[in-house]
């Protein structure tokens, strides 16, 4: 039978969701945010009645019902109705009382306890939280171990066990050994550029079915848990170089707002919003005025987005200053952006060497040639954008 | 290589006293300040922090021995107040000791809390505050006050896992980044690997302070602990 | 502007002279700054917990409450040095001045817990830090600065695993603060890991070394390292 996480397109890309009995390894890059994934699971699947249970060895059972009630979920009453419960590895190796259900106070009962959980909870759900801090206790060999004999009682019991994991810098071999312990595997990634500008997470392995595999954005929200994030991509640059054209082109529905009050004067501009769809990965994209008069509105957009395509007209190379200036007000943002040196097709237009000599940019930046109006570049200007952000 | 301001008196001067442009610490590093307990350590990157929030460059402030009533106690010892750097938002800092009351923590914008034995939730504040902070100016410093906490309540094998992924966000952000720890608290071998992830070693014993950087300069200097600071005397490079 | 650091009369006579600064308006008032950890720590026998019954006794005196943890003496034991407490802590145990968490007494024995007194054992620290939190706690209603007391830290690092009695201690410290108390641990030298002793005495604010002969202020918050001889006497410690 399979178990809904109820985590927005989760499901869809685990063929509908876990089978029961069956291991889920959330991997997660050091600094994304991946307790919410058990957390909710757990959440999810109580709600639908099932039971359930929470290894914890990085915090003590009342933080975690702690962070539940800050995603707006009442473990509290669950605990006490005996429909969840926890195991306490975390209280008595920093001095405070142990609670739960089950309490460990020597790493060597882990094994055991958390047998007893499972057994506790047949057709339900577990979730351990964290995978990193047994493999440093314990070490890599003793705990990969410990995880296929959990596996296997799990299946035995039909329990579900969801193991948060950081992958910090373990060997890549105990890395290996833990993924191939595992029925299913979703990555949890870190979006950056110099600074973590968002997270991502994808299904990268299932014994049951073969995951599409896209990446998608997320964030967690407090209250509501795991939603998945629609980044704004800026589609800017100077006066006439085809921005329009460039949003109509990689979002079809895109209409042009007129009118938008900034505070409380409402100002007339020319903005075109459309929603993008592009091998598996979704944006909100917004062309922004190119007149200077509104780069105010390009410094809030600037801040929202996570991408940036600048337009720039390769037969005017006069603008190319201009398009430097819009450059600058991304970068404080630190954002992923490339430029689009449209009408390549016209007689005089500059190739993208020389546009990058003229706006003297370094080479990090991608020079994408590109004609609109015959259709040519666009995917490959696309394409560029999205390999920074998922580099 | 850009140097930073340290603040320390006496201690950028060491360098160019032998006509280096080189200061000892340089941007975008990561240095480790060690010794025995209470020797000054706290006081050093107090003191380092304080003359960035002057400059203007923000500081990512995780405190781990100390709460932030402590810190805001310590540096107030010292004349060095940080109302007006909070206001301004420069100061952002993450408490890991506090939580460990059991009570709730009210946060702010700029001060957020994590648990003493989850380095997975450390490091996404960490990755929250470094994108908060880099926004505010590309230019700005880190402070990891200490180590002795962690290694108390983790293994060590997992605190020097997150301290590779902390010097690394931070630097990648552009960051001068030093690390607190006391001699002792962990073996020689460990110790060994924790020197090795820095730029730049300062050690301090009470009576000197020497360091060495990457450069390949190293000096030492006698210093002392004043109510305005730590001061070093005339040093010399080695 | 000159900042004070409000200190604490330790209760030791002589040692506040030799920690009064003259940079603090000349005033000489010395003595443990308020609000911190101080470590007394040295060989057996040379009067670690001596110190801690004088620091306790005369914050007794002037009404400051005392939470005091004792793992080698018990109620009684305590009751019966005169020369520091007198016939007073009975008294001052009526007044709820003086709150003991006992782990020394034998659990067999019938001894009552009530407000004040709490029975716990060594080899359950954090039954002990359960108590003396509660202990901090129900002072701290009634009292915005208390002193105290760990004595000593000793005997509970020898029952347990070292690294636990680390952090509860870490977590003792931060309770005692946040409560405004000032604390006084008594541990003796050598009686752990290195490792751990230089946890310890991270972890605390003032360190205090007593050799037999002199003691030494090795750590002090707004002082260098100072030193003086003492002598027991039948009054206690005095130093020079």
């Amino acid at each position: 039978m399979m178990k809904r996480t109820f985590i927005p397109k989760l499901d869809d890309f685990l063929g509908g969701g876990i089978p029961e009995g069956s291991s889920v390894l959330f991997c997660a890059n050091p600094g994304v945010e991946c307790e919410a994934f058990g957390y909710q699971t757990l959440q999810s699947r109580l709600e639908e009645g099932d039971q359930g249970f929470i290894f914890t060895n990085v915090a003590e059972p009342s933080s975690i019902i702690y962070e539940f009630d800050k995603l707006g979920w009442d473990l509290e009453t669950n605990v006490e109705n005996e429909n969840a419960f926890f195991v306490d590895g975390s209280s008595y190796f920093i001095g405070a009382p142990v609670t739960g259900k089950y309490g460990v106070e020597d790493y060597t009962q882990i094994e055991e306890v958390v047998f007893k959980a499972i057994a506790d909870v047949p057709n339900g759900v577990g979730i351990i939280n964290n995978l990193s801090t047994l493999i440093d206790y314990l070490g890599d060999e003793k705990t990969i171990e410990i995880i296929k004999n959990w596996n296997e009682s799990a299946k035995e019991k039909n329990t579900i066990l969801l193991y948060i994991f950081t992958q910090w810098d373990y060997e890549k071999d105990v890395i290996k050994k833990i993924k191939e312990s595992m029925d299913c595997l979703i990555y949890l990634s870190t979006i950056e550029e110099r600074v973590i500008i968002g997270q991502g997470f994808m299904v990268t392995g299932a014994s049951w079915t073969t995951p599409s595999s896209n990446m998608v954005l997320f964030n967690v929200i407090h209250p509501g848990g795991v939603k998945i994030f629609i980044p704004k991509i800026l589609v800017t640059g100077p006066y006439n170089a085809g921005k329009s054209s460039f949003v109509r082109s990689i979002a079809p529905d895109s209409v042009s707002v007129d009118r938008m009050a900034l505070g409380q004067v409402p100002t007339t501009i020319a903005m075109d919003i459309g929603h993008m769809e592009h091998k598996g990965f979704v944006a909100d994209v917004f062309g922004t005025p190119g007149q200077e008069r509104f780069d105010l509105i390009l410094d809030i957009l600037a801040k929202e987005a996570v991408g940036a395509f600048i337009l720039v007209d390769s037969t005017a190379p006069k603008t190319f200053a201009r398009a430097k200036e819009m450059i600058k007000r991304c970068k404080t943002e630190a954002i992923p952006k490339v430029i689009v040196a449209n009408k390549q097709d016209m007689t005089g237009a500059l190739s993208t060497d020389q546009i990058r000599d003229v706006m003297k940019l370094d080479q990090t930046i991608p020079i994408i040639p590109v004609s609109i109006i015959q259709n040519e570049g666009i995917e490959e200007a696309v394409d560029g954008l999205l390999e920074m952000l998922y580099r | 290589m850009n140097s930073i301001e340290s603040g320390i008196s006496g201690l950028d001067e060491i360098s160019s006293s032998v006509g280096s442009k080189d200061g000892v610490i340089q941007e975008n590093s990561a240095t480790l300040v060690y010794g025995p307990p209470k020797v000054g350590k706290s006081i050093l990157c107090n003191q380092f922090t304080y003359h960035g929030l002057n400059l203007d460059e923000p500081c990512l402030y995780l405190t781990t021995d100390q709460s932030m009533h402590e810190l805001q106690q310590n540096m107030m010892d010292f004349e060095w107040f940080l109302q007006n750097p909070i206001e301004k938002e420069l100061l952002y800092v993450i408490d890991t000791l506090s939580p460990l009351s059991g009570e709730e923590i009210n946060t702010t914008t700029t001060y957020k809390v994590s648990k003493i034995n989850d380095p997975t939730d450390l490091m996404v504040k960490v990755g929250i505050g470094t994108r908060f902070v880099f926004k505010k100016s590309n230019k700005f410093r880190s402070v990891l006050d200490s180590l002795t906490t962690p290694f108390a309540f983790n293994p060590e094998a997992l605190v020097i896992r997150f301290l590779k992924a902390y010097i690394r966000r931070l630097k990648e952000a552009g960051a001068t980044v030093l690390v607190v720890y006391t001699e002792g608290v962990v073996d020689e071998k460990t110790e060994k690997i924790l020197k090795s992830l820095m730029d730049n070693v300062i050690m301090m014993d009470g009576e000197y302070l020497t360091f060495r950087s990457t450069t390949g300069l190293v000096g030492t200097a006698e210093y002392n602990i004043t109510n305005k600071g730590i001061f070093l005397e005339k040093g010399k490079t080695l | 502007m000159i900042l004070m650091i409000v200190r604490v009369v330790s209760g030791i006579p002589g040692l506040d002279e030799l920690t009064s600064s003259e940079d603090e308006l000349g005033l000489g008032l010395g003595g443990i700054p308020e609000n911190t950890i101080t470590l007394v720590y040295g060989p057996p026998g040379v009067g670690k917990s001596i110190f801690c019954h004088q620091f306790a006794y005369y914050g007794l005196k002037q009404d400051e409450p005392c939470l005091y943890l004792t793992t080698d003496e018990n109620l009684q034991e305590l009751q019966e040095d005169k020369t520091n407490f007198g016939d007073d802590l009975k008294k001052y145990m009526e007044s709820e001045l003086f709150y003991v968490v006992d782990a020394a007494s034998d659990i067999e024995e019938e001894l009552e817990s009530s407000d004040i007194y709490h029975i716990s054992s060594v080899k359950n620290p954090t039954d002990i830090l359960i108590k003396v939190s509660q202990g901090a706690n129900s002072i701290k209603q009634k009292n915005p600065r208390f002193r105290a007391v760990i004595d000593s830290i000793t005997s509970i690092l020898e029952s347990n695993n070292e690294m636990l009695i680390v952090r509860v201690l870490k977590t003792y410290i931060l309770r005692i603060k946040e409560a405004g108390g000032t604390a006084v641990i008594n541990y003796t030298e050598r009686s752990a890991d290195l490792r751990t002793e230089i946890l310890i005495k991270s972890m605390v604010d003032n360190i205090v070394k007593l050799n037999g002969n002199e003691i030494v202020i090795e750590a002090m918050r707004g002082m260098g390292i100072k030193n003086k001889s003492y002598e027991i006497t039948e009054k206690g410690i005095i130093v020079e």
